[in-house]
This record gives C-alpha cells, structure tokens and sequence, in this order.
C-alpha cells in the first residue's frame, strides 16, 4: 500500500518537471508572443483534456512499443525499453495533466498587464528579462496554482497509465491502480482506506491551489 | 542642429491607416486628437512597441526604423522613457527599486541624470521605501516619470499621462512636466485629447485625426487652425498658468495671485506667501471688458493687450497677454459688438471663484 504512494508521488512529480518548462514555453508563446499558429497551439495543448486517456495511452504505446517508432530508436540507442516502467506512467501522466497546467498558467500570465511588461521593455530590458523580473514574479501564484491542478490530475490518473505501463505492484502500480486491483479482488476495506487517503490529497491540494488563486487575484 | 526626431510612418489596421509625416525639434511637441485619431499608434512606433507597415524613423538622423534599410530596433534599443495613462509600475517591487529598474540597465557611458537628482526633482523621496503598489494616482504617475528619466532617455513618450488624474492632481503634473523639460532639457511627445494640457505644456503640436496629419507648427496656430477646430472642443478649454501666491487672508477668504506682472484675487489656498502654485481659469469664464469696467462683484479686472484673434468652431478665441499668455472664449458676437481687434487694450474680468488654485510643491492628494 505504501508503495502506491510513493510510486504516485514519484510519478506525479517527475510529471509535474516534465510539464513546468514545456507549459511555461508554450504559454509565453501563445499568450505574450501571440506567435503565429497560436491559436493550434493551443489547441494542441487542451487536447488531452477532451479525449479519453485511454486514447493517449493506447498512442503512447504505438509509439513507444517495441514495434513503434520511437520504442526502436530507444531500443537501438539505450537499449532500454520504456513500455511497463515507472517512467511510462509519468510520461502517460504528463501529458494528461498537461492542459490543466498550462491552461491556468497561460490565464495567470495574461493577467500581467501588456503595459508593465512594454514600460520593462523601454527601460531597456529584453524580452527574456521582462520574463524574468516582471512576467513570472507577477504571475507566479497562478504559475504555482497550475503546478498543482496538473499535480493533482497526475496522482489521480488511471486510463492512459494502464495501457502504457500496466498495473504491476511495486514497480507501476500507482494509488488509483491500486484502488482498481483491490476492487477486483473484493478487497474492500484496502480500497477504501487508498481511496480515504486519495480523497484527503486532493482536498488538501485544491486548498491550497484555491487560496493561491484567492491571493493572485488580490495582486 | 537638424530635427530632433523625423517621422514618416504608415499602418494599418482593419480600416484604420494612419498616415503621418512630420518632424520634431526638442522642447515639448504634443500629438492631439480625439481617441482614435491614432495618436497612440504613432506614439507605439516611435517607441518600437508596433511596427509602422512601411516608412522610417529617425532620431538625431539616426534611423530606428526605415522599411527600406530593414532597420527595426526593439523597443529596448532605442532608450525612450515610456509613461502610461495609469503609470504601469512594476506592482511587486519598491518605489526605488521601479526607478533603478531602468538606471541598472543603462551603460555607464549613457547615463547623463542620477537617480537622486530625478528623485528630488520630482518629489518622491519620501515614497522611495513604499511599495509600488500603493501610492495615489500623482505620486503613480511621478514615480512612472521617474523610472523613466532614470534612464537618460533621449526623449519621454508620455501617453494621456494625466488622463487618469483629478483637477489637482493634472495640475501637480503639468509642472512637474514644465520642470523636466526645463531643468533636464529632455525632448517630450506628449500625446493627449485634451486642449487645456497641450496649451499648457506643448510649443509645437501636431493634430491628428482618423490617423492623418490635420495640422502641425506652433501649438497657439495649431489649436486655431480651421480643421482642428472640428476635432477640439474649445468648451472646456482652461487655461493652466504658474503663478507665485503673495498672501492669504482668512479673514477675507481671499488670496493674492502674483502672474506675471498682474496680481490677482483668488480663492483662499493653504499654499504659503512666495510659494509657487498652479492655476487654472476656464477660457469661458473670462469676461472682456473695454476701458475700466464698473463696479462688479468680480473681484478682478487687470488690464491686457489682445494679441490675437481667431474665429473656430462658432467661437472666438481671444489671446491675451497678462505678463502671460492667456485665452479667452467669447461669442463672435459679442466680439463684434465691443469691436476687438490685434493690439486693442481691453481689461479681463475674473471672479476670484473662477480660479482654481492648486499647490505645486506639495502632492495635492498628501497635504492637509
């Protein structure tokens, strides 16, 4: 049982590192930058949240099996196989969690008024210096707040996770997996304890990211 | 010396093109219009914040943009102090730190004012400890100025500055704006809506409107010509003067005005003797009176010389000289009934209500 949670939490926040910098990028892109084909970046990066996320897992796996095209580069390469490891759980969770992260954080950076990053940039700062000393320090509480929406939505996932990296215990079994088996096998007092444990996570986490929220607005 | 700064830009937008041509000498050169004349736009690609379509910018013959050459300098090149209607200060950090912000950046070999000096200039040393966060509409607009002088600019960019501002305030601004000009020598383009401020503050205008070039010369020409005259609106036209405060009485409620060479009967203030104030009179509230006017319940009639004379917009405007340049509204026909004419001694009449008083030295908003 411990092991689910430590296995979730590890899955959770190397998805969590993957997803910062990419959301980050991508929302400067699409929201400060207005680059052109904004609005299919956008698209692209909602688009996890709209289909299943067996549909992410099962393309994880074509891409990633033994037979997709990226499993053989790795197989050639590293000679490490990815599918039905740890990794392959975060990397199924990353792309999930995705849009809720870079979605809060693309709201808490056009909540940065265009004109104080202008006023930053005719002072002399360049675009990467605005990002720096004005456009993340005042955004970070919604930055922070997304972090945490994609964290949750990591822990908590299921569907893409079993495809790509099954439902081995101890080694890819995450808290909701868990949950699943302990069903299965009519263990319920196990399952509701992990779902007791699952529910308390996410009050506290939306806590947190309802306070953050409350405090970005009043800035 | 050649011009200051040479424009010749095109942009369009939907439906919008602005179209300009000028150039502008140092001092203060105001860019009026309505809103949506496109004063902002060519305020944006002076400083680098758009590009123009097609055209060239050039400072001190230097370009910064040219669509020939395919010069475009980033906003951050081009060393313009940029100030907004609303101030846009850095809200997380301190007042100092807003003024150093742009003083950091600025190479040592290009760095002519200290921030000390700017800040006393300016009147801020007692907020440098604040946050940025909560000052008053004045003291925003005063740090923005600051923040943006810090970096030696080559020019200030002020758009709408005081737009934003109550009376007292608007008036705080515009000599602290005077003061810049004078004592620091930086060129200004002060884009504003408003007559009162442009006549207050700018030597040279340029009128805009649907973002083609309607006027440009002399500010006093400008504001007279026949087709600014469709685009301003003369009604609130005020004029805004420095004047020394001689004395108060409160047993009266009256002060002493001291404008020029003319003293005048004002409101009481809370400014004290030989400290400068601001004035402002509405152009409409003045009345003209030939030879010395009879007893009234006015407290003023100063003797003046009309200047000049111009009929716009179904209004005269009458420039009159007080020691200072000084404008009256009237109707054409009392102009023609009391026969005005260029160099005709009339005497103005004020109510001493009709002059507001605002002090300068002081932020308005933090006295009393």
């Amino acid at each position: 049982m411990l092991d689910a949670i430590l296995i979730s939490v590890q899955v959770a926040v190397v998805a969590t590192l993957i997803n910062l910098p990419i959301a980050l990028v991508l929302s400067w892109l699409v929201v400060k930058k207005r680059i052109r084909g904004a609005f299919l970046l956008d698209i692209l990066a909602s688009l996890p949240l709209a289909v299943p996320p067996v549909v992410v897992g099962y393309m994880l796996l074509l891409m990633f099996g033994r037979h997709g095209p990226l499993g053989k580069v790795l197989e050639a390469a590293l000679g490490w196989e990815l599918v039905f490891t740890w990794f392959a759980a975060a990397l199924a969770a990353a792309i999930v969690s995705f849009p809720l992260t870079a979605r809060a954080i693309m709201v808490a950076m056009q909540g940065v008024d265009e004109r104080i990053e202008r006023s930053a940039r005719s002072l002399g700062a360049g675009p990467l210096r605005v990002v720096l000393t004005i456009t993340l320090p005042l955004a970070y509480r919604g930055i922070l707040a997304g972090v945490l929406l994609g964290f949750v939505r990591a822990v908590s996932e299921f569907g893409a996770t079993i495809v790509v990296a099954g439902n081995i215990p101890g080694k890819t079994q995450t808290l909701p997996l868990a949950i699943y088996q302990n069903v299965q096998l009519g263990r319920d007092s196990e399952a509701m304890t992990l779902v007791a444990i699952s529910i308390a996570l996410a009050v506290v986490a939306l806590a947190v990211h309802n306070w953050l929220l409350a405090r970005a607005n009043r800035l | 010396m050649g011009p200051f700064l040479q424009l010749n830009v095109r942009k369009t937008y939907g439906d919008f093109a602005l179209e300009c041509e000028a150039e502008f000498g140092g001092g203060v050169t105001a860019v009026f219009g309505p809103s949506g004349s496109g004063k902002t736009t060519l305020l944006d690609c002076i400083a680098g914040m758009t590009s123009p379509d097609s055209g060239e910018i050039r400072v001190q013959g230097a370009p910064l943009y040219s669509s020939d050459k395919r010069v475009d300098l980033a906003p951050e090149k081009r060393r313009f102090g940029y100030v907004f209607q609303h101030g846009a200060l850095f809200p997380h950090i301190t007042v100092r730190e807003n003024v150093m912000y742009g003083y950091e950046l600025t190479p040592d070999s290009e760095r002519r004012f200290e921030p000390d000096e700017i800040v006393n200039l300016l009147g801020i040393a007692h907020l440098i400890d604040r946050s940025a966060k909560n000052l008053s509409g004045g003291e925003r607009q005063r740090v923005a100025l600051a923040r943006a002088l810090a970096v030696s600019p080559r020019a200030l960019l002020l758009d709408e500055p005081l737009a934003s501002l109550d009376a007292a305030h608007r008036a705080s601004i515009l000599t602290y704006l005077r003061n810049v000009s004078e004592k620091l020598g930086t060129p200004m383009v002060y884009v504003s809506h408003s007559l009162s401020e442009v006549m207050a503050l700018a030597s040279n205008t340029l009128a805009l409107s649907q973002g083609k070039r309607v006027a440009f010369g002399p500010t006093g020409e400008v504001m007279a010509h026949p087709e600014v005259a469709q685009i301003a609106d003369y009604s609130t036209l005020e004029n805004i003067l420095e004047a020394e405060v001689v004395s108060t009485d409160t047993s009266t409620g009256t002060s002493m005005l001291k404008l020029g060479e003319t003293v005048l009967v004002g409101p009481p203030t809370s400014a004290v003797p030989g400290e400068q104030v601001t004035i402002s009179i509405r152009a409409g509230d003045i009345i003209l009176s030939l030879g010395v006017p009879p007893k009234t319940s006015a407290r003023n009639a100063a003797p003046s010389v009309i200047r000049e004379l111009r009929e716009v917009g179904g209004r005269v405007l009458v420039y009159l000289d007080i020691g200072e340049q000084f404008i009256a509204e009237i109707t054409p026909a009392s102009a023609y009934e009391l026969g005005l004419a260029v160099g005709r001694d009339v005497h103005v009449v004020i109510k001493s209500n009709s002059i507001l008083v605002f002090g300068s030295e002081s932020d308005p908003g933090a006295v009393r």
